[in-house]
């Protein structure tokens, strides 16, 4: 795997993670 | 520095190949980070143009009070339209295309780290307005709620709100994509001897930007989602009817909101930095301290959100604190207008169209601030909030101070983009109706917001009739003096002087010492070592 790949690949994860904590917090666990 | 290795009678053979295709075609499929700088720079100018258009619209209606020309559902469609397209359709691909052109130039790097996501990345935004264009001829029309989108009304709006929410998803996702793009670029691919603390002003601005971008647009993307599950999934996350809280909605829009406002202004600042030593013939003032100082701005700027809100009822405790932290915001943007100040101090200063603008920014970017500093406060703001006060703020920091930089940057950069001078005579016109007209429209809007002028609204009591029509004429003079911009740039392009490597003396950045003018197609065939 290239290192431009690997830089890539931590970026888009930490993006995901955001948007899909976001969501999760307010959604799953109801914002507490 | 030494000489560039790459050969470059190699790469002039070279200019007019532009990959397997030609005509449309050849920008349909480019992955050449100048032909997508020059897309995003060419899409930005368009919706520059159409978010333009809708301003003058809302001008001309507040001319006089009473209701003249437009509908109030249509009119409260106009501000909406108009805020989301300059913000998401002209400033920020404005500096993205700005990102594209010079930042592998700066570093010394072939290309973007990944040329085929950038052709996307690009792509991705012509769907997106279309969205937000056909939103106006469905049933119920584009949404008017405003570009913060708020809950409930959007809760409450017609199928133009999911265009829209599927536009900024679009949106959002071209951001990241361009911003993973821009980090891997500059972390990976600098040539030898480009340190990063050596790296131009420009490059640390974007890579600050980038990472805001990174960590904000998934918010926004999140706000829109429980937006559109509220609207068709029977989620309650913003809809107080079935246990949810609107003010929840304002919450999670300023977390992306108030970093957005730096994801604008900090590639301004780079331009900015990049302009003012080179027509004051002397390095930047106090280059590490601003480096620091946009880092402390970014960082800073997650913790600020809620002065947006001081009206929904928060504890005063809360209210304390994003004002103090707000304030705090002075301090490194304070160290940035003093390096910019202290850079030209004794300089051997020369005033043409890149650094009239540039000063220009630096004025009117600070007259913006410091009326910031004034809404800061929670006691004057809950005055002030909502009123015309609070507009003339954000147009001087993000339409003045954006546009000036963003003006600067063409001025001084298009010589290297396209070969060719520009009018300096007619560039001097542009700049000089710009800020004579700009200030006729938006310093008089500072008068109507104290005297208790409410925003979003087309009609108002006849007590606020004169600095309204001030404001339109601005406005309408400001509107037109952009065609002159375009005639400027399009006479540069086809009949303008030939530009030697480095048109501009003070200029020192590797795309002025290395490349020759116009660029060739490729960019670096080989890294060049810099010493």
């Amino acid at each position: 795997m290239s290192r431009n790949l690997k830089t890539a690949l931590v970026l888009a994860s930490i993006a995901l993670t955001t948007f899909a904590g976001i969501v999760a917090k307010y959604w799953i666990l109801n914002g507490s | 520095m030494s000489a560039v290795v790459d050969s470059h009678g190699h790469a002039g053979e070279q200019h007019d190949h532009h990959g397997g295709y030609s005509g449309i075609m050849r920008w349909i499929t480019t992955t050449n980070h100048k032909d997508i700088g020059t897309l995003y720079l060419w899409f930005s100018f368009i919706m520059f143009m159409v978010g333009g258009v809708m301003a003058l619209v809302i001008r001309t209606e507040l001319y006089s009070p009473g209701l003249q020309w437009v509908d109030p559902d249509f009119f409260n469609q106009m501000t909406t339209m108009h805020g989301l397209i300059m913000v998401f359709g002209a400033i920020m691909p404005a500096f993205v295309g700005f990102a594209n052109w010079q930042i592998p130039m700066m570093i010394g790097a072939a290309d973007m780290a990944f040329a085929r996501l950038n052709n996307w990345s690009f792509w991705l935004l012509p769907f997106a307005a279309s969205l937000l264009v056909i939103s106006f001829f469905v049933p119920g029309g584009a949404p008017g709620v405003g570009w913060t989108l708020y809950a409930p009304l959007t809760v409450q709006m017609g199928i133009g709100m999911d265009l829209t929410i599927f536009a900024v998803h679009i949106l959002g996702m071209s951001s990241i994509l361009g911003s993973i793009n821009i980090i891997t670029t500059i972390i990976n691919l600098r040539a030898p001897g480009m340190g990063l603390m050596r790296m131009p002003l420009f490059v640390w601005t974007w890579l600050i930007t980038a990472y805001l971008l990174l960590a904000t647009m998934p918010v926004l993307a999140g706000a829109v989602t429980m937006t559109l599950t509220d609207r068709h999934f029977g989620t309650s996350f913003f809809n107080a009817a079935g246990g949810g809280d609107p003010v929840l909605y304002q919450h999670i829009f300023w977390f992306f909101g108030h970093p957005e406002v730096y994801i604008i202004a900090l590639p301004a600042f780079g331009v900015i930095s990049q302009v003012i030593p080179a027509f004051s013939r002397k390095p930047l003032f106090g280059y590490a301290s601003m480096v620091y100082a946009t880092a402390a701005i970014a960082i800073l700027s997650f913790i600020v959100w809620a002065h947006h809100m001081y009206t929904v009822g928060m504890p005063v405790t809360g209210q304390l604190f994003f004002m103090y932290a707000t304030t705090l915001i002075a301090i490194p943007t304070g160290v940035k207008v003093f390096n910019w100040a202290a850079t030209m101090w004794k300089g051997s200063l020369s005033f043409e169209t890149p650094m009239l603008f540039a000063v220009g920014f630096l004025f009117l970017f600070t007259l913006g601030g410091f009326t910031g500093l004034v809404l800061s406060l929670a006691a004057v703001d809950i005055q002030l909030h909502d009123t015309y006060y609070v507009v003339a703020h954000f147009h001087y920091v993000m339409a003045i101070g954006a546009l000036f930089a963003g003006f600067a940057g063409v001025y001084f950069w298009l010589p290297k983009w396209t070969g060719r001078r520009y009018d300096e005579t007619l560039g001097k016109w542009h700049f000089w109706l710009s800020a004579i007209f700009v200030n006729v429209a938006f310093f008089v809007q500072h008068f109507a917001g104290l005297a208790g002028m409410p925003r979003r609204i087309p009609d108002y009591p006849l007590m606020f009739e004169t600095w309204n029509k001030i404001s339109s004429i601005g406005a309408w003079g400001f509107g037109l003096s952009q065609l002159l911009f375009l005639y400027v740039v399009l006479k540069a392009i086809r009949s303008g002087e030939k530009a030697p490597q480095k048109p501009w003396e003070g200029a020192d950045s590797v795309e002025w010492t290395h490349l020759p003018t116009p660029v060739p197609y490729h960019t670096f065939e080989t890294p060049p070592v810099l010493k």
